[in-house]
């Protein structure tokens, strides 16, 4: 019988093999999706309940980092390696200059606010930190981390002058809702940069708390975080933006680190991607839901007339919002350049504070949707460099209305001297159009550029003899 | 130069060489003579064209004479407008083949020419009268002033039957060119001369603003001389007022020629050809809507298409599950593709193609037509595909370029089996263009009329009537894909649209009844029905008649409205019916909304044999004619549609020649093999229960203790079950094949490559076998003995019927060497030489069809190979059962088995 067994087995094992072998060798089945992007992006973690782990009284945020560095002994440490904390990149050399500079919110300005120099208890109320108050702020000092401003449900926690705990916070209720950062937690300070929801990015505002697939896919159709993209390691968050960060330093993020090697199934979109970002075509327009300023004129501010907060307010100047605009397109390959105080301007000409770098010469760049913001702005009219004014407190022109004193008094400040005569000046800023991307069903289509007079890319000024649809790519 | 030389005999060719010469000349001349030489003025007019006067018809400048623009003389200065005007079928549409009535090939009775001028169209209804008839429909003035709209001048707008034109002609009494159908329905003399001509219109198509609608009422008018003007309406180089057109002086430089900003002359865009041909819209931002929908968008009347690069969820359309829709109307459109990218002038230099007769020994002929040639002389015969419709300047058709010689097909179609037979039965269209959402006619019923002007007409993808806008509901509609015949003798399944009508007819030869006269036979000269037909059509007595009491459904009816024809002199009025089919090449799509699945077509409700709903009526229970024109090959027929009480079409692929896997069965074939399988089982369930009966009430012999004998070494034990699975395996992937619905876990596509796997396993395994059975001469047990052979051969026939029941021994001794008896020999020479090798042969030619087409078309094609395949399949699963059943007659029921499995039969003698 066991030879029965045996002889049978055996004999079925040889069929089955003849049988199976020439088909699985033959045939193909359909190979699964090649590359998924779910699989790079990170798995909701079980979040660690901390209404246990922590007991006040906890009087200052002091206390309340001291109390998170008990267990999470490095954070402190961590945190004063990245941007977030220095407001200042490592020392770079940029195009046309001998001296490597640094570049920040710390010591350069931008066209909105200006700068920080004098004006540190409204600005750096969104710093992760407690109490920069003046330029003698101690960066080495761990608990002036403000671990809450990250973690914290932004329910029971906001930040005040100076990066101060907001009046009237329950410290400990703070400490104790602590967890991974939310789309809240992020968008407290980067959705209202340049002081107001929406103002500053054009791809960044609060209707990204609760954003519906047609604001923002990720966000939207997907509830994305955003440490989802931005995944952070040592609490380095990727991520770059060339108005702060002329040169990407640290880890980067691209729409490729999950959708990689070949997106569309068409070859010809695809051999777009040698010229042509992502987000060109996928990002159709800035400011989808929120207007964003567009334009912000200082040489008006200080005068007494119907205020109102998207045309103009006495502090601040007139002021052009613009919804669901067109991006501006430009080459960039990354980089760009940067104005540091103290350069000299050409007053009648725009000075364009941070010009992304890249041309149609050059491979590494690609066309990109950039949010251009104009304005005028003081300078100074002796030595023609950009002015950064007193603004908020005692003494300044948001108190006064005073640009004289305004600059004269911010001079021990900023370290620029003031020679008395002040005029405003156009500039420019370029801000990378990244986030807000559009389901696939809206992303532009071929005519949006290509066969028609009045197609969103200016051909020649980007460098092409013409629609390269009929002229070739580069 | 290679077209000049085709078209102009040579003296003509000097002259073409002079006249350029000339014109270069009289330009340098005028350079420095002008007073003042004009700035290059940066401007926004056309980039490259200089400015220039318009004439009149005299060659004067407009502004000097106050007459109508000539595009004839102002195109001409630099153009040659004559061989323009000349080499055009669209200005042509016909005239140059006018023949007397229903003389050309497969027209009908009425019909004089082949295109718009003497071509019937059920849709525009209206007649270009026969000449010497001697009832009007319409003279050649009356032909303008209707189906005018449709034509873009000159011809037989400019030009009469006889070659002479219309302005010289001296009207005659009752003469169709010279004349019109006045109120009473009786001739009146036409004044050319008053009305002016209507040349072929450059501007209609040159222009980004051309006013078709202002051109259309100008000839509506009969204001013919100004219609080139009138297209001009949207410039502001003239102005509409009570007393005619005025030229604005302010548009003009001194010298009388056009500013140059104003000057946007420009090739042909999807918008100009969109005027006459269809719904086209160019700008993706601006939401697409159907404005007017009728005549003036022919083509997406006809079948649905609209051209557009816009995304369906985004235009401003109606549609059903519109968020869904996120794919644009035409990927071709999308993808910047031009109406005169395909359909280009057939001389522009841009598409030349090497024509077939250049010498083996050139690869590249520089001598060409150069650009300069071509503005001079481009050639208006535009690159066309074919036409169920029209004949018309039939030398151009498939002169288009096809998807192939643009579209790498092998290239992106790596998933599709059988590629070269897909491609072969299939146009790319029939996947490329599966539903189309325009509103698209199904039926038009001139038999009545809705009101002066309209008949009941219905479209397909909206439940609305005649009343179509942006708001109606569309829900999209699969065209029928019927057979094209192509000119390398393929036909090629494509998606059509059909179109019936029903139309009254008069007299012998028959003429379809005047609108006219269909208008006094249905209304009072108030505008309201005739009481007697009213009375007749009102089945709910409201006074009304509503679209659906508007059809002749009785002879009573049919009756009331052939009298009142009748009445106004019509002699022997009756309904005739006709289906147009119309071609589908556009809204072509790609990608994901593509038809992929095998499933569309290889099932039993597959997609090629839905029936079309064509009509909810049947007017007069006329059984309308199919047409077609030699274009397409109606697979199929006209049924009455059960649920409406009208007609559908129903495609029956199989007359076309087309076998489809999964789809398409012989019904015989299939009882056959039922009828065959159920017989042998039953067969085998009454001996076996006999047996076992037999068995119950003796008791058993001892058994035999015969020897062990080893029957069947390793080879031809694994041989054998191998045999055995593939076998088993292919009938089970033959019958998933042959009905899919019932196996719908499977994939199809997978298992047709099972199957082919399986049939290389058995040819293998079946060739190796016989080899070890000739070298070792184990093939000899196969062959039956003549001496004895029938003897034998009756002998075991009794056993099995007789011995078997009584526990005889078998009457012939199964040994080593001898291990079949004679009914085996005879059944295995029968399965191993006839019925394997024909499985094998039919199979590998199924497999063959892309291969070698030809030579699977010479025995007969799929539609005789699949059945053929499947019968022999029958065959084999009953000789299966048989085979099986008859293993266990040995000693012990399971003892032939187990020998074939270890090789040692127990208890043989």
């Amino acid at each position: 019988m066991n030879e029965f067994k045996l002889t049978w087995l055996f004999g079925l094992l040889a069929t089955a093999i003849i049988i199976i072998l020439p088909i699985s060798l033959f045939i193909s089945t359909e190979s699964p999706v090649p590359n998924d992007p779910w699989q790079f992006v990170p798995p909701d973690l079980p979040q660690t309940s901390h209404t246990d782990l922590i007991q006040g009284p906890l009087t200052t945020g002091a206390e309340v980092t001291q109390e998170c560095l008990r267990c999470h002994e490095d954070a402190a440490h961590e945190i004063m390696g990245t941007t977030h904390w220095t407001w200042e990149s490592d020392p770079i050399l940029l195009p046309g200059r001998d001296e490597p500079v640094t570049v920040g919110k710390k010591n350069q300005l931008n066209n909105f606010c200006i700068g920080i120099a004098g004006n540190w208890n409204k600005c750096t109320s969104c710093h992760i930190g407690y109490g920069w108050e003046d330029e003698n702020f101690d960066f080495t000092e761990q608990t002036n981390v403000d671990c809450l401003s990250c973690h914290a449900d932004t329910a029971l926690y906001g930040k005040g002058l100076f990066g101060y705990p907001a009046d009237g916070v329950d410290l400990v209720a703070a400490a104790q809702s602590v967890g991974n950062p939310t789309r809240q937690n992020c968008g407290s300070c980067h959705f209202d940069g340049g002081g107001g929801n929406a103002v500053k990015h054009g791809d960044l505002d609060e209707s990204l708390y609760f954003p519906t697939e047609a604001i923002d896919v990720h966000m939207g159709r997907y509830d994305f975080q955003c440490v989802d993209c931005h995944q952070t390691e040592d609490h380095q968050v990727p991520g770059q933006m060339i108005s702060v960060s002329p040169v990407a330093q640290g880890p980067s993020l691209s729409c490729q680190d999950c959708h990689q090697d070949v997106p569309h199934e068409d070859e010809r979109i695809n051999t777009h991607l040698e010229a042509v970002a992502c987000q060109t075509c996928h990002i159709p327009q800035g400011a989808v839901r929120t207007p964003t300023k567009m334009d912000w004129d200082w040489s008006t501010a200080g005068q007494d007339l119907p205020e109102d907060p998207h045309l103009y307010l006495k502090i601040k100047g007139s002021f052009v919002y613009e919804q669901g605009f067109t991006p501006t397109y430009a080459w960039f390959n990354g980089t760009a350049d940067r104005y540091i105080v103290g350069d000299t301007i050409v007053p009648t000409q725009t000075t364009v504070l941070n010009q992304p770098m890249g041309n149609i010469t050059d491979t590494s760049a690609q066309i990109w949707p950039f949010k251009v913001h104009n304005a005028q702005q003081p300078y100074d009219a002796q030595n023609n460099y950009l002015l950064i004014p007193l603004t908020a407190g005692e003494g300044g022109f948001w108190t006064d209305f005073d640009w004289d004193n305004a600059f004269r008094s911010n001079v021990e400040n900023t370290g620029l001297a003031y020679s008395g005569e002040y005029d405003f000046a156009p500039t420019q800023m370029y801000w990378t159009l990244t986030h807000m991307v559009a389901p696939k069903e809206q992303a532009l289509q071929c005519t949006s550029c290509h066969g028609t007079e009045n197609g969103r890319l200016d051909w020649q000024a980007l460098g092409y003899p013409g629609d390269p649809l009929y002229w070739g790519g580069r | 130069m290679r077209y000049l030389n085709y078209f102009l005999p040579r003296p003509l060719r000097f002259m073409a060489v002079f006249l350029l010469l000339a014109g270069a000349a009289t330009a340098v001349w005028a350079q420095e003579n002008s007073p003042t030489p004009p700035p290059p003025t940066p401007h926004s007019g056309s980039p490259l064209h200089p400015t220039f006067p318009l004439l009149d018809i005299n060659g004067q400048n407009v502004l000097d004479s106050g007459a109508g623009v000539s595009p004839m003389q102002t195109c001409g200065s630099c153009h040659d407008t004559a061989f323009i005007a000349q080499h055009s079928f669209h200005a042509d549409v016909g005239l140059a083949d006018q023949t007397a009535a229903g003389q050309l090939p497969q027209s009908r009775p009425w019909e004089t020419s082949t295109g718009l001028f003497g071509r019937w169209d059920p849709i525009t209804y209206r007649t270009l009268s026969p000449m010497g008839d001697e009832r009007l429909d319409l003279t050649t003035a009356d032909w303008q002033m209707t189906l005018g709209a449709r034509h873009v001048g000159g011809g037989p707008a400019v030009i009469g039957r006889d070659g002479q034109p219309l302005a010289s002609l001296v009207p005659t009494m009752g003469d169709m060119e010279t004349g019109t159908r006045g109120a009473d329905g009786q001739w009146q003399a036409w004044d050319w001369n008053t009305s002016g001509t209507a040349e072929m219109n450059c501007f209609l198509c040159h222009l980004p603003e051309s006013d078709n609608a202002s051109r259309v009422q100008s000839l509506a008018d009969g204001q013919f001389g100004w219609a080139a003007t009138a297209t001009l309406a949207q410039t502001t180089l003239v102005t509409h007022t009570a007393e005619g057109w005025a030229w604005n002086t302010a548009a003009f430089d001194p010298n009388g020629n056009l500013l140059p900003e104003l000057v946007t002359v420009q090739d042909p865009t999807n918008a100009n050809c969109g005027q006459c041909h269809g719904v086209v819209q160019s700008d993706p931002n601006t939401p697409l809507v159907l404005e007017n929908y009728g005549g003036g968008d022919y083509t997406s009347l006809t079948t649905g298409q609209i051209f557009s690069p816009q995304r369906m969820d985004q235009s401003g359309l109606n549609l059903a599950d519109k968020q869904t829709l996120s794919r644009s109307w035409d990927v071709h459109a999308e993808r910047v593709v031009q109406c005169t990218n395909c359909h280009y002038a057939l001389n522009n230099p841009v598409y030349y193609q090497e024509g077939p007769d250049k010498p083996a020994h050139l690869a590249f002929d520089p001598r060409r037509l150069d650009f300069g040639d071509y503005l001079y002389r481009p050639l208006h015969q535009f690159a066309s595909g074919t036409s169920p419709q029209s004949n018309l300047a039939a030398e151009f058709d498939n002169t288009l370029r096809s998807c192939q010689s643009c579209h790498n097909t092998a290239a992106d179609h790596g998933w599709l089996p059988y590629l070269e037979r897909h491609t072969a039965a299939l146009s790319c269209q029939s996947c490329h263009v599966p539903q189309l959402y325009g509103p698209a006619l199904s039926y038009i019923d001139w038999t009545v009329l809705v009101d002066e002007q309209t008949p009941v007409q219905a479209y397909r993808s909206t439940a609305t009537g005649h009343d179509i806008n942006s708001t109606t509901l569309l829900t999209g509609y699969e065209p029928v894909l019927l057979p094209r015949p192509a000119a390398d003798g393929t036909a090629p399944l494509t998606p059509f649209n059909l179109i019936a009508s029903w139309y009254w007819v008069y007299g012998d030869p028959a003429r379809p009844v005047p609108l006219p006269d269909l208008q006094a036979a249905w209304f009072t000269a108030e505008s309201t029905y005739q009481p007697a037909l009213l009375a007749t059509f009102d089945t709910n007595q409201d006074g009304q008649l509503s679209q659906d009491e508007l059809q002749i459904s009785n002879s009573a009816q049919e009756t009331a409205v052939a009298n009142r024809l009748r009445a106004l002199g019509l002699a022997n009025p009756r309904i005739m019916g006709e289906v147009q089919p119309y071609t589908i090449s556009h809204n072509v799509i790609q990608g994901e909304w593509v038809t992929r699945s095998c499933q569309t077509c290889h099932t039993a409700d597959s997609r090629l044999s839905q029936p079309l709903p064509v009509a909810d009526r049947l007017p007069g229970g006329v059984m309308p004619t199919l047409m077609g024109n030699g274009v397409v090959q109606w697979a199929g027929e006209l049924q009455p549609d059960t649920a409406t009480g009208g007609l559908l079409f129903q495609p029956q692929p199989a007359t076309a020649d087309l076998y489809v896997l999964g789809h398409g069965t012989v019904a015989w074939v299939d009882r056959l093999g039922v009828a065959l399988f159920t017989a042998v089982l039953s067969g085998i369930v009454i001996h076996g229960g006999a047996r076992v009966l037999v068995a119950r009430r003796q008791t058993p012999a001892p058994a035999h203790a015969g020897p062990r004998v080893y029957m069947y070494d390793v080879y031809e034990r694994l041989w054998h079950w191998l045999q055995t699975a593939a076998i088993l395996l292919l009938i089970f992937t033959g019958l998933i094949i042959h009905k899919p619905d019932q196996f719908g876990l499977f994939s199809f596509a997978y298992v047709v490559q099972v199957h082919n796997v399986l049939a290389a396993v058995l040819v293998i395994n079946a060739a190796l076998s016989l080899f070890y059975h000739l070298v070792s001469g184990e093939i000899r047990q196969f062959l039956p003995r003549p001496r004895g052979f029938f003897d034998q051969a009756i002998v075991q026939t009794r056993y099995y019927l007789r011995g078997i029941f009584k526990g005889e021994d078998h009457p012939i001794a199964k040994s080593r060497d001898h291990k079949l008896n004679p009914l085996q020999q005879i059944t295995y020479l029968i399965i191993l030489n006839i019925l394997l090798p024909l499985q094998i042969i039919t199979g590998a030619l199924m497999w063959g069809t892309q291969r070698w087409p030809e030579l699977v078309q010479q025995v007969g094609g799929l539609p005789f190979l699949a059945p053929f395949h499947s019968l022999i399949a029958w065959l084999f699963t009953s000789f299966i059962i048989l085979h099986v059943y008859l293993t266990t007659t040995g000693h012990t029921p399971l003892a032939g088995i187990k020998a074939m499995m270890l090789g040692w039969e127990e208890g043989g003698e």
